[in-house]
């Protein structure tokens, strides 16, 4: 059997399945949420252009060299009575050939190369967004210096969010990089390259995303940091100028709950004990819809402050939803009316988790009650005020979890794992540890098992008690 | 066959004076110790082949549950740990030790009880780093080790312990190797065995034993740092007292480097002498390809900061750690179009050995074009990190070192073991390992490029990463049974497989000159050496253009013919004496270091009485060694 | 020296390539690696040079009460116990460089002594020839004087933790005390390496025939000086 061979028709299909193969990367970028394609940022822009460049010398070359190697091994295979080969022992001409032309491919990509390097590490605009950013094993903290007001202590506090960043479109935003223990690394690979977060290093990284679409990407932690490297994921929102204000200016506000004073007892809130479903274990997670705000009305106030009316959710959202944040007894000066969070129902599905939850933590799901459950952190319950503040709650002063002032305007639990919603959010404080490996977060709920310390928890919070700091912090939008 | 006074041959192959577990502990010969270290980095294989199933297994589906993130994050170190510094590394000891003396004419390497030492320290080491797993606490810091990850602050447990232990131990051997194969190479050659005569194979391993020597001290110091850290309460990497984690890199990155040099450069160089053989004609631009390996290996102690863009050194160090990573893609290149036209014109054999030597040259190139890629740092600031990475290095160290290494398998089982291995099922092996490689490491490409990040051990569905990750799992499974069907093929055939007499292939190089496997003093005369293809000048062109090949000569387990070849003792050649006290200094060091695993079990006195009781009996060992002759007084 | 490291190439086994005996172009590499290991911990020394958040520093005063420092003298008003002086002693450790550099003489004669064992006489008339003879002689002053070496260093590591600096205290000293320490533990090795020669010398003599083990010796041994010349100029001397 022997076919005539032709070099040139092989040459011609490799090249097809290479342009295929790169046309495939380039244009299903819809399938693909975190692609590096993506080209949504000035800088996604500038490495793509970087990328092509890449790609298409990469794929030439592949080509060639794999159309010379197949055809050799074609032509010269073993037929029939063996000739002698003639022993040929190089050929200066063609040593200096393919010496020279792979160097001038390299001067080809090494000019776009350096005018890049250059040109992403420039000084960003002077009127950039600031965002610092503190890795923490396991979960980000995200800080606005720019954006600061003064607690009714007098000090001196700034925007601080975890796990949920949010960017203004057409602003370049530059963020300050850290990190809080071990070495992390930044990565929402759908607007930008990795910068690594160094405890004894600040680092730098700027971009400016576009402001064609508003909507949110995965971020993930890049550098391996321990046990639970791959649970360090975040979200990065990209509104609107106006949203952004509108968020920035609710961010700088206090606890949207009051404490209760002393004595005052949970059956002041009727509000709450109206709303049912406070708890819905059986809802899926994507189908948890908080309607804040209905984006579908039309443009935004550009206003900080909206004067649109209450935040308080409306009630013809039956069935859906958590109590209502407390009665009006208990609800704060700020009534924000604009946009405080991204709007969960427009959440693309790639950014809706899917971790599963370990099947060996039960949860009765009691009724919740915001009122004592503000009071029994007051109390010190749960010892969430070591690790955690709550600005606006003067006992809630931790500093060594995230910041959960909001927490309730959040769309997901433990750095991007699980959706925020009561099941998971009563789960997660019961037993941190069995739903997120080495997690620093103790073990809170009574007679759980505690997988690091190797032990059952003697004390801790009944499912009653955590039904109703989960309503409490669920009502902190 | 021809025997001329150049090149003495024999028929038949020798029997070994000695047989038994004794002779295999005492052993000097650097034959025996090439298959000690053959069997040793092969199982070892397996064992990173087995962690890297289950890893695979884990992340064939979203949010898999085959194991514990903890577990998972052992295995994945671990993986790297073996494939690294228990297989690759080791198995091309195999090769440098059977060949290095073989192919320059020499009868063992110069210090052949500093060879039985190294061997024992890379065995025991070997065995400390694993027994980690027995004790539930195998290291977990990535083969990378990070600090401040890595520091006692970050990780508590014994893991780090035996993974900074292990390593030291490890590089004990490797260091102790090379400083025996450079004098080896240096001094040993043949009469008329030139430098640029040498066989490519020893010139990629005098290359690399220079990279061994170089650069292992600065690893021992970066580890002898996070030891000290761990141990006795330094602050090398300790950040309270303004210690840089970016310090460990840098040390770190100067050994890292060059080893992915260590680790491809003996590939290259079988790859160099099986294309030759079974194409019939030489290498082309032999001088090319010496220097290049040179030049690779220069470069290679400059581009170490290209592993990290991502830690912010400026635009300035970018561009010079950029461009120079981007000069090591030119002499790569010229090494591959070489092979190429090494095979043009020639009459191309498809044996398996060559079919594993080929996809070397296919396969490297893709593993090559990604490394360019990542040379320009505002491209690699998306693809670090990700599966593009290690799509890149499973190309370069499994399709590139590995497949090298198989086909050096292959080629030079004769050699070992008298037999040929089979060709039908090598044939399986290649094929499924071929597929497999491609199918699991290819995909990988584009999880990478769509942003999945490396050592993640679950991840969420519809990030559009579920379809690769499916097919690199799919693919582990075909390169488990090619595997698989290769160490059956590896186990029968020394056992039952083609008797393969002195030069099945017509090869061109001293080694095949010799019976198969050859006499313990392999040469009976030192051959003088006139060419770079002694036996090809030797052999009549016509005998060079159609040898018949030893695959078709199918004689399963035929007896050895028993035509007795002279001992040593009869031709008057001096042998060393076999000594058992290598392996005891070895096991004596080893112990020494796995003492101090007692101090975190806060039985300080015990580690410094242990430490003390074993270093003593190290430094009796050694002088017992030192001051025992080699050879019997002639 | 090579000439001699031929002659003691076995009968039976055919010449090396170079000339040279194995051990010899061994030592060289093993000194090509150990170039490495010393440069590695060098820099990293001079890397974390004036990164210690707390002192003692090796050229400025310190008062632990204020955390200050000062290059020009005592601190003012620093509490007693809490002022901490430079902490390196520079005239004891030129005492001990001094010793150090003088056991590389000394091995020089050694090597010497051994290489003209045969030719009694070759030093000259009188005693002083004979003690330029005597390798017993040359191999233990090098042997005390490397000993002397390490006690200097002893003395200082000793005084160093009494004044308040130790391996823990701070990344001056544990970057100080790993360099010192392993160049340190070279010598410790060169000095048993010298005293294994001296009892074979007592127990059967050396002669031409053994001047490879000496030389390789010696080799060692210029080299550990030679790291300790660049240890004192980089630690010590320069600022």
């Amino acid at each position: 059997m022997h076919h005539r061979f032709r070099p040139r028709r092989l040459a011609r299909a490799a090249l097809t399945v290479a342009l295929a193969a790169s046309s495939l990367v380039v244009a299903a970028c819809g399938q693909y949420p975190n692609s590096i394609f993506h080209s949504r940022t000035d800088t996604n822009r500038d490495v793509g252009f970087l990328f092509e460049i890449l790609i298409w010398f990469g794929s030439i070359v592949f080509v060639v060299v794999e159309a010379i190697l197949i055809y050799t091994l074609v032509r010269f295979r073993r037929r029939g009575v063996a000739r002698t080969p003639e022993h040929v022992h190089g050929n200066t001409t063609l040593e200096i050939t393919w010496t020279i032309i792979p160097a001038l491919i390299l001067v080809f990509i090494a000019i776009p190369t350096v005018r890049t390097i250059f040109r992403t590490q420039a000084k960003p605009r002077s009127d950039a967004l600031q965002v610092e950013v503190i890795g923490h094993q396991w979960w980000w903290e995200f800080r606005y210096p720019q954006f600061t007001m003064r607690s009714p202590t007098g000090k001196l506090d700034t925007v601080v969010t975890a796990n949920e960043l949010y960017l203004p479109q057409g602003r370049t935003v530059s963020f300050t990089l850290k990190s809080q223990d071990v070495i992390h690394s930044l990565s929402m690979p759908a607007l930008s390259g990795k910068r690594d977060l160094i405890t004894t290093h600040v680092n730098y990284l700027w971009f400016t995303p576009d402001s064609a679409q508003e909507t949110a990407y995965n971020g993930f932690c890049a550098e391996y940091c321990g046990a639970s490297h791959a649970n360090m994921r975040f979200r990065t929102f990209v509104v609107s100028p106006s949203d952004f204000q509108s968020w920035i200016a609710h961010q700088e506000s206090p606890a949207a709950f009051t404490v209760p004073a002393p004595g005052q007892t949970a059956a002041n809130n009727t509000a709450a004990a109206q709303a049912p479903g406070g708890a819905q274990p059986q809802v899926p997670a994507g189908a948890q819809v908080q309607p804040n705000r209905n984006l579908n009305n039309g443009p935004l106030s550009g206003r900080a402050t909206g004067t649109n009316g209450p935040t308080v959710p409306s009630a013809g959202a039956p069935g859906v939803g958590v109590p209502a944040n407390a009665a009006p007894g208990t609800q704060t000066a700020v009534a924000q009316a604009g946009f405080i969070g991204f709007p969960r129902e427009r959440m693309p599905a790639y950014t809706l988790p899917t971790t599963p939850v370990p099947a060996d933590i039960q949860y009765s799901d009691p009724f919740g009650d915001p009122s004592r459950g503000a009071q029994l952190l007051m109390q010190g319950k749960g010892a969430c005020l070591g690790c955690h503040t709550i600005r606006g709650n003067p006992s809630m002063i931790g500093q060594i979890g995230p910041n959960l002032t909001h927490i309730g305007s959040r769309t997901t639990l433990a750095a991007g794992l699980f959706p925020n919603d009561a099941r998971h959010l009563a789960l997660w404080i019961k037993n941190a540890r069995k739903m997120k490996p080495g997690v620093l977060m103790p073990t809170i709920g009574v007679n759980e098992y505690d997988p690091q310390l190797g032990t059952t928890m003697k004390v801790g919070l009944t499912d009653q008690q955590i039904a109703d700091i989960v309503a409490y912090l669920q009502a902190l939008k | 066959m021809a025997t001329t006074a150049a090149v003495p041959t024999y028929s038949g192959t020798s029997e070994h004076a000695e047989t038994g577990l004794w002779s295999w502990l005492t052993t000097v010969d650097h034959k025996r110790i090439a298959a000690l270290y053959l069997g040793t980095s092969l199982f070892w294989f397996l064992i990173g082949g087995i962690e890297a199933t289950i890893i695979r297994a884990q992340l064939a589906f979203p949010n898999g549950k085959v194991v514990s993130a903890q577990v998972f994050n052992e295995l994945f170190t671990m993986h790297g740990t073996t494939m690294i510094f228990l297989v690759v590394m080791p198995l091309s000891a195999a090769f440098f030790n059977l060949l290095i003396p073989l192919q320059i004419g020499a009868r063992d390497v110069a210090f052949p009880r500093l060879n039985a030492f190294s061997y024992w320290v890379y065995l025991f080491g070997s065995i400390f780093l694993n027994v980690s797993w027995f004790i539930g606490s195998a290291p977990d810091g990535g083969w990378f080790g990070y600090t401040p990850l890595t520091t006692l602050a970050y990780s508590k447990n014994l893991n780090i312990d035996f993974w900074v232990l292990g390593l030291q131990i490890l590089g004990v051997s490797s260091l102790a190797a090379g400083f025996n194969f450079i004098t080896t190479i240096v001094n040993m050659r043949a009469p008329g065995m030139y430098f640029m005569r040498m066989p490519i194979f020893t010139w990629m391993a005098f290359i690399v034993q220079f990279l061994i020597v170089l650069a292992f001290p600065v690893i021992t110091i970066a580890l002898i740092f996070l030891q000290f850290d761990r141990f006795f309460g330094t602050n090398f990497y300790e950040i309270a007292q303004g210690g840089d984690p970016l310090l460990w890199q840098h040390l770190f990155w100067i050994f890292g480097h060059p080893e992915v040099y260590i680790l491809i450069l003996p590939a290259f160089g079988l790859v160099s002498e099986v294309l030759p053989t079974f194409s019939r004609k030489p290498l082309f631009g032999y001088p090319v390809m010496v220097y290049s390996g040179m030049l690779i290996a220069f470069l290679g102690f400059g581009v170490w900061a290209h592993h990290m863009f991502a830690v912010g050194m400026g635009p300035i160090a970018d561009t010079v750690f950029g461009v120079t990573t981007m000069l090591i893609a030119i002499p790569t290149g010229v090494k591959i179009f070489n092979w190429i036209f090494t095979m043009w014109g020639g009459v191309l054999r498809f044996t398996t050995a060559m079919k594993f030597a080929i996809t070397l040259v296919a396969l490297f190139t893709v593993g090559g074009i990604s490394g360019v890629m990542h040379a320009s740092p505002p491209a690699d600031l998306q693809q670090t990190d990700t599966y593009f990475i290690v799509a890149h290095f499973h190309y370069v160290l499994v399709a590139g070192s590995m497949m090298g290494l198989f086909a050096g398998v292959y080629y030079y089982f004769p050699k070992f073991t008298g037999r040929l291995l089979d060709e039908t099922l090598g044939n399986w092996h290649f094929w499924l390992f071929f597929i497999g490689v491609n199918l699991t490491f290819f995909p990988m490409h584009f999880s990478g490029l769509y942003g999945m990040p490396r050592r993640i051990y679950r991840y969420d569905a519809g990030q559009g990463w579920e379809l690769f990750n499916l097919l690199s799992s799919i693919g582990v499974a075909f390169q488990a049974v090619g595997t698989i069907i290769g160490f059956w093929n590896f186990w029968r055939s020394s056992k039952v497989g083609a008797i393969a007499g002195a030069d099945p292939w017509g090869a061109p190089t001293l080694e095949w000159s010799i019976p198969s496997p050859p006499p313990d003093y392999n040469f009976a005369t030192i051959p003088t050496v006139t060419s770079r293809y002694p036996l090809w000048d030797v052999k009549s062109p016509a005998l060079t253009a159609d040898v018949p090949p030893g695959v078709v000569d199918r004689g399963r387990g035929r007896t050895p013919p028993t035509i007795r070849i002279p001992t040593a003792r009869e031709l008057g050649i001096p042998m060393p004496n076999p000594s058992i006290k290598p392996l005891f200094a070895a096991l004596f060091m080893t112990l020494m270091f796995a003492s101090l695993i007692a101090i975190h079990k806060d039985k300080v006195q015990l580690a410094v009485a242990l430490v003390i009781v074993f270093a003593g009996a190290l430094t009796a060992s050694l002088y017992a060694w030192l001051l025992t002759p080699l050879e019997d007084e002639h | 020296m090579s000439t001699t490291a031929v002659a003691h190439a076995h009968a039976g086994h055919p010449p090396t390539t170079t000339g040279l005996d194995h051990r010899k172009i061994a030592i060289w590499a093993f000194i090509g690696s150990e170039c490495m290991l010393f440069a590695s911990l060098i820099s990293t020394y001079l890397i974390y040079k004036g990164r210690s958040v707390t002192g003692p520093f090796p050229h400025e005063w310190w008062c632990r009460a204020t955390k200050a420092t000062s290059a020009a003298g005592p601190i003012a008003g620093c509490p007693a116990g809490e002022l901490f002086k430079p902490i390196l002693n520079i005239p004891v450790t030129s005492q001990s460089t001094f010793v150090l550099l003088m056991s590389s003489l000394a091995m020089v004669l050694a090597l010497a002594a051994v290489e003209n064992n045969d030719k009694p006489g070759w030093a000259g008339p009188g005693w002083g020839g004979r003690l330029l003879e005597s390798s017993k002689l040359w191999l233990l002053t090098t042997a005390i004087l490397g000993a002397g070496f390490l006690c200097y260093q002893a003395y200082e590591f000793t005084s160093f933790i009494h004044e308040g600096l130790t391996i823990k205290t701070n990344l001056f000293g544990s970057s100080f005390f790993t360099l010192t320490g392993f160049h340190g533990a070279h010598v410790t090795a060169g000095v048993l390496w010298l005293l294994t020669l001296l009892a074979i010398d007592i127990k059967r003599g050396l002669g031409p025939r053994d001047a490879l083990l000496v030389d390789i010796s010696a080799l060692y041994w210029h080299f550990v000086d030679v790291v300790w010349i660049a240890i004192f100029t980089l630690v010590y001397l320069i600022r």
